[in-house]
């Protein structure tokens, strides 16, 4: 749990309890940075940069409510600059094969969580299309299950353009799936 | 068409379930304290360097030392900057005499540049005549004396109405004979 003392005792520079929030901080945003980049390696670039980026603006925290909205919005506007490098220069992704996978995941009924390169996979075929507010939008919307609300406050954008993002995406991603499933 | 149909539902419950594993928080941990370490080190080297160029400030005496010099130089600012103001004010009351200027044209004016006469040492430039204290005395009550004569002709003149016509028909012929010329 994290609370304002441990945010408090890591402002004094003690690096024993930023390990402590390192380790608290670590999984959700890296969860967010996963599904939003669909790579590992990326994935945990954006939270090591984003873990730096608290370390040195942590004095701006006032409370521990606002820290994991705070945590989102770096971790999010990280993974925009990383997508944007992307952009420069585009991975390919193996169509065929990752809908051959989805459908036989599907298919096999209540199976066991997929791996981390399968959800990858997965996740980039599904978003490649989508421009990056989209992504972002249907990451912390559809995968985190955040409220517009929340989305709209880590996001920056209002909550009527964050509705119709999301309105973008999910038609998008439905439209792919409908075609290759 | 509504986006989200049977199968998106299914696959969005695949990647639902399938939260990005973050292995370890170790290595992540590590590379953070590494970087955030590297940041410090590299702060610290420019407060090392900075401290050796000017932590002399620091010492008491050279403190007090510099303290007291500001203080001084303040002070003989302050008095250099009161002597050119008087110097100025001195030059400013000296009256340059030239060939073209009318010396004698109002009695406040006449005591003003004795004053300034007596205040100079009796120093005139070098084009000029220069006279006696005497002369000068002698000068103006003469012009005294024909001030208080041109009055009493100007009472005269203004208390009889004939003499008034008759002056001013001389000053008329008197200005139409110089026109003429």
């Amino acid at each position: 749990m994290i609370d304002l003392q441990l945010i408090e005792e890591c402002r004094g520079g003690n690096f024993n309890n930023f390990r402590k929030l390192v380790e608290l901080t670590s999984p959700f945003a890296y969860s967010v940075a996963f599904r939003m980049l669909g790579n590992e390696d990326q994935a945990k670039d954006v939270v090591q940069e984003t873990m730096v980026t608290i370390w040195q603006k942590l004095k701006k925290i006032k409370t521990a409510e606002v820290y994991k909205t705070w945590i989102y919005r770096i971790v999010v506007n990280k993974c925009y600059d990383e997508m944007r490098k992307r952009k420069r220069n585009p991975e390919s992704v193996a169509d065929e094969q990752t809908w051959g996978l989805i459908s036989n995941r599907i298919s096999e009924g209540p199976s066991p969580a997929l791996e981390n390169d399968e959800t990858a996979r997965i996740i980039s075929i599904l978003t490649e299309r989508l421009s990056t507010k989209q992504k972002a939008v249907f990451v912390l919307s559809d995968l985190e299950g955040m409220s517009n609300d929340e989305i709209s406050e880590i996001t920056g954008i209002s909550k009527s353009a964050v509705k119709a993002n999301l309105y973008h995406a999910r038609k998008s991603i439905s439209e792919k799936v409908e075609k290759y499933l | 068409m509504k986006p989200e149909s049977e199968k998106y539902n299914e696959v969005l419950n695949l990647l639902r379930k399938s939260k990005p594993v973050l292995d370890s928080t170790d290595d992540i941990e590590r590379e953070v304290i590494k970087r955030i370490s590297k940041v410090n080190s590299s702060g610290l080297r420019l407060s090392g360097v900075l401290d050796f160029l000017f932590s002399w400030v620091y010492i008491g005496w050279v403190r007090r030392t510099l303290i007291a010099a500001s203080a001084a130089l303040v002070l003989i600012f302050i008095y250099q900057q009161a002597i050119i103001l008087k110097r100025i004010d001195a030059i400013s009351r000296q009256t340059v005499v030239t060939d073209k200027e009318n010396l004698f044209t109002h009695s406040d004016e006449i005591a003003k540049l004795l004053m300034v006469y007596r205040n100079s040492g009796k120093r005139f430039p070098s084009k000029t005549i220069t006279i006696s204290e005497s002369q000068m005395n002698e000068l103006l009550e003469s012009v005294k004396e024909l001030q208080i004569k041109y009055k009493d002709l100007e009472n005269l003149i203004e208390g009889d109405p004939e003499l008034k016509k008759l002056v001013h028909k001389k000053l008329i012929e008197n200005n139409n004979n110089n026109l003429n010329l």
